[in-house]
Order: C-alpha cells, then structure tokens, then sequence
C-alpha cells in the first residue's frame, strides 16, 4: 500500500434535502494518514457532505469512492463498508444499556465475529490508550461527556477502521474537557491514522491537520494548509469566518 | 475566617439545629406521645359504652373519643422527625379505629350484610365451580397476552421499517381492531366462522379474540418504545456496522423493553379482565361461574369473593412490573467502577 494512495474520493457529490440543495457539487480526495479538517459557517453543509461519506445521509447524486470502489454503486453492502470507517458523533451517542466494554466489544463480536475473550482483551486496550481503564464496568451515564467521548472513540477504533470520522466531537463538551478528547485525537493523528475532522477547533487543526477544506453554502470555496488558509486566505467568505472566530 | 464559611456551607438539618437550641416542644417528646396514647387506650377500655346504639350522652363521649384519637394522629403527622412508615402505620390504624366505631355504634344490620354479601356456606358451596372459572379466566389471560404480545412486538417492528405499503396495513389492522367490540369479535370466530369451514372450540375462539384486539394495543405501546430511542443511538449502531436485525435486537429491543414495561403491564390487566366476555360464547370464566352461582344459590356473596380473587390475580402482575422497572434502573445505575 503506496502511503499516497487515496483512500476517500468524491466526484461531483450533490445532496438535496427536498427543496433545498445543501451539497452542491464536491469534489475531493483523502489521502491515506492524512488528517482532513472541515471548516465553515454553520448551515455551509460540512456535517452533511461527512455524513454522506459513509452514506448515513443517502446522496443524491455523485460518486463516493472509497480505496477506488463507488460505494454508491448499488450492489455495495454498506453494512461492510462502514465497518471500515469509524464514526464519531456530536452527542456521543454510546448505549446506555451497555457499560463502557459492553459498548467498545458490541460491534467486533457480532460484525467482526470475534470471541468475547478477544474483544474484551481489545476493548481493555483501546480503554488504556484512551485513559479510561478503570471505567470500563462504568455505564454512560455515569461518565463525564468527556469520558463519554472517549470512550465512543475507543468504540469506534475497536472495528479497527482504515479511517476515522469526527462530527463536531468536542462540540457538546464543556471547555475543560475538550482537551482531553483533543488530546486522544492528537495521538491517533500522530499514529498515522486517516482522519476527516469537522471541528473548529483552532489549536487543534492548527497542530493536526494536513489539509483544511473551508466550506459554505454547499460547496468547498477554498483548502489549503492550515498556514495557508490561517495566514493568508483568499476567499472573502474565508476570510470573513476566520475575523469572526479568530 | 475559613472556618466560619465552611460551616455556613454545610447544610443544617432541622434536628442538629433543635438540638442546638436545646428547645424541644412538649408535643414532640415521645414521653408525651406514649402517655396520650395508654389515656387513649384506658378511654377506649372504660369509657366507651357496650356496642348498640348509643344514647345522646354516649354519642358525646364516642365522639370525644374520635377527636381525642385525630389530635394525637395529627401530633404524630406533623413532626417531620418521625419516620414515614410509622406515619403509613398510625393512619391505617386511624382508618381501622374509625371502622370499628363505625361497627360498634352505627344501627347498621350487619348480620344480615353478612349473610348476603360474606355468606362462608354458600362460598363453600360455590368453590369448585369458581375455582374452574378461575382456571379458565387464567388460560384466556394468559394465552392472549401471549399471542398479543408475539403480535405486537412483530407488528411495531414491522412499522419500523417505515415501509409505506406495510404501513398502510398495519395502520389498518391496529386501528380495526382497536375499533370492533371484541364481544362482537368472539361471536364472529365462534359462531359464523364454521359457516366458512373454520371451527374453533369457544376457548380457542376467545383467545384468538382476546389476542388480535389486544395485539393492536400492544403493537402501538412497542411503537411508543422504538420511538422514544434516540436517532442518534440507530446511526451509531450502522456506523459500527451493525445490520437492521442485529441493531433492532441489540440496540433499539434492550432499550425499547425498559420503556414500555409498564404500560404493558397495564395492557395485561385490562385485557385479563376482558376475559369476562367470553361468556357470551358460552366459556363459564370467573365472573360467569360467580353470577351463576348467585343466581342458583340466590346470594350474591360469590361475586364479592370473585372480586378478591381478582385482586389476588392482578397485584402480583402490577407489583412484579415494578419489581422489574426498579430492577432494570438499578442495572443502569450500579456502580461497578
């Protein structure tokens, strides 16, 4: 595997939410390891070009392709295509009724297939790397939403995904948490992970990613480096967002 | 200086301040209580006139004696020191204390009451037939919670789907069935089905009724189930991957069992006393076998005795769905950590 090769493609991806046109034609490539921020106003459609990508939003029409097969192709299971891509939501979204090893060890025993005592082995590893090893027999609601989260990233790294999707992760969190979450995402970033980030977290993105890509009104208007766009954007929409949040 | 903010902020409870202030009431020392309470007893045994109807004079001192018992209830009621099961223990004491002077003194004709609505010989005399009528009503119940509940459960997944053409039958089939009389319903299985060939024994046919009207209650209770598990629960269980049936039985069904505990339980009974329709295609179930036997014993005591078993039929039901309500938030709660 060339460390170059594209693992996420898309091809003039348009999405319609019945009259109103949020994706209007994208056209990107995600290289493997390459950790993507999405950036831009609210409404500008970042959340639902993400959520497209692994069609938890059906498109309406483009091409998805991910490591070079059209994931909107209509003999695709895409069931198996997600196990490949992890998600990581606002609101965490965790099982209540699962404890936090319960949560992380679901989705490999009964998509992987693996046995309880493998999962479980993973699973208490993937609580080590995110800090929370002692809260593995804790319930969700017994958690902070910063724990809460990490915790869903461990879930979601259990699948073992060539890629990561993050949703606005540290977006409900209160500021003293953020770190914490951020943190993780930093070590996952470094380990070489393919990641797509909508965030706005300045310190992070700054740090983390390779690639900005500024969103509004449906369409990418402008990406680069974050030097690039931080320092010397072009677009007057880019730049108008960045005087308001920097 | 640090010292005094600290206890500022510690809360005062009532007592440590009563105690504090070394001031208690006279009618909060328990010494009072007692000895109001053995004056009340010593009233009760000496002054109370024998049982009949009491004289103007003996109405003044029954009296007396209720107001003296309310004041010492409401002492007891209004010490918010005392624990609350003492208070649940002297109001139901209170409740028994007015019953018996009700009994005592009122010109009531309780022999003959007792003979109508309590007779023992002719409940004896009825026992066999309503312990079969028992028997039954507890078969029909159970084996139409059974079938509604196996129903329901497929019919509110089925909706799940959000596929318009199912939808549009199971809509139908919920709202039909929630509308047609299930008496009407039992008549039509038991007595114009064999017109079409189709002959079913009336228990059958009662279960098969109780069933299909009960199964549309059920259906709409598990659809308020799945609809209360967050959007956001369903996305993350696809985006780990997890197929439609794999996601409906382990994220959305554990969840969804939680909630309608209860008002399934509440559907059990009022579908179990339903059963009672089931004498219009002849089944004698509890209540017919009761209101037989008062007809041919001409005393309607069975049917206060049936009331009972009812009683003894349902409260378990409601208790255990509480049992398990409370089993359920204590298996979300523990603290293992």
């Amino acid at each position: 595997m060339n460390k170059n090769d594209v693992m996420i493609e898309t091809v003039d991806l348009q999405k319609y939410f019945k009259d109103l046109h949020v994706l209007k034609g994208i056209n990107t490539q995600v290289r493997r390891s390459e950790v993507v921020a999405i950036m831009g106003p609210s409404g500008s459609g970042k959340s639902t070009f993400l959520r497209c990508l692994n069609r938890m939003e059906e498109p309406t029409s483009g091409h998805i392709y991910v490591e070079g097969i059209d994931i909107m192709a209509p003999y695709i299971d895409i069931n198996k295509v997600r196990t490949e891509i992890g998600m990581v939501f606002q609101s965490f979204n965790l099982f209540p009724h699962l404890n936090s090893i319960e949560n992380i060890k679901l989705a490999p025993m009964h998509v992987r297939k693996i046995s309880d005592k493998e999962a479980t082995e993973r699973g208490m590893q993937l609580l080590e790397k995110v800090g929370l090893s002692d809260k593995a027999l804790a319930y969700p609601e017994q958690l902070s939403g910063g724990q809460q989260q990490r915790v869903a990233i461990a879930r979601a790294l259990a699948m073992q995904p060539q890629i990561m999707f993050f949703d606005e992760p540290t977006s409900a969190l209160d500021p003293e948490m953020i770190g914490e979450v951020l943190d993780v995402m930093r070590t996952m970033a470094k380990e070489g992970m393919t990641m797509i980030v909508v965030s706005h977290e300045m310190g992070f993105i700054r740090e983390a990613a390779d690639r900005i890509l500024f969103m509004a009104d449906g369409l990418i208007v402008e990406e680069g480096t974050p030097e690039e766009i931080f320092k010397n954007a072009q677009h007057a929409r880019t730049l108008d967002f960045l005087s308001k949040i920097l | 200086m640090t010292q005094e903010t600290e206890q500022m902020r510690t809360p005062s409870r009532l007592a440590d301040v009563k105690a504090k202030v070394g001031h208690i009431p006279l009618v909060r020392r328990n010494q009072f209580l007692f000895s109001y309470l053995a004056f009340l007893v010593l009233y009760g045994a000496v002054l109370l006139p024998p049982k009949g109807t009491p004289s103007p004079v003996e109405l003044v001192v029954v009296a007396l004696y209720l107001v003296l018992a309310l004041a010492w209830v409401a002492i007891v009621l209004t010490d918010e020191l005392k624990p609350d099961k003492l208070k649940t223990g002297i109001v139901i004491g209170l409740f028994v204390l007015i019953g018996w002077l009700y009994y005592q003194y009122s010109t009531a004709r309780w022999s003959e009451m007792t003979f109508l609505f309590f007779n023992r010989e002719i409940i004896e005399k009825a026992w066999p037939y309503l312990i079969r009528g028992f028997w039954t009503t507890l078969l029909l119940a159970i084996a139409a919670a059974v079938i509604s509940t196996i129903l329901g459960l497929l019919l509110a997944v089925f909706r799940s789907f959000n596929n318009p053409v199912l939808n549009f039958f199971i809509v139908l089939y919920v709202d039909v069935f929630r509308a047609i009389p299930i008496i009407v319903l039992m008549m039509v299985i038991y007595y114009a089905f064999p017109f079409m060939n189709i002959r079913l024994n009336a228990i059958t046919s009662g279960i098969i009724a109780l069933g299909l009207n009960s199964s549309a209650y059920v259906s709409e209770i598990f659809r308020a189930g799945f609809l209360s598990i967050k959007k956001g629960q369903i996305e993350a269980a696809h985006a780990l991957g997890l197929n439609p049936i794999q996601t409906m039985r382990l994220v959305i069904l554990p969840q969804a069992f939680r909630v309608v505990i209860p008002p399934l339980v509440g559907n059990y009974v009022a579908s179990a006393k339903d059963t009672a329709l089931a004498s219009s295609i002849s089944i004698i179930e509890l209540l017919k076998a009761a209101l037989a036997q008062k007809a041919l014993l001409a005393n309607p005591s069975p049917l206060i005795f049936v009331t009972v078993l009812y009683i003894v039929m349902f409260v378990p039901l409601t208790r255990y769905s509480g049992y398990l309500e409370r089993k359920m938030q204590s298996s979300k709660r523990q603290i293992n950590v």
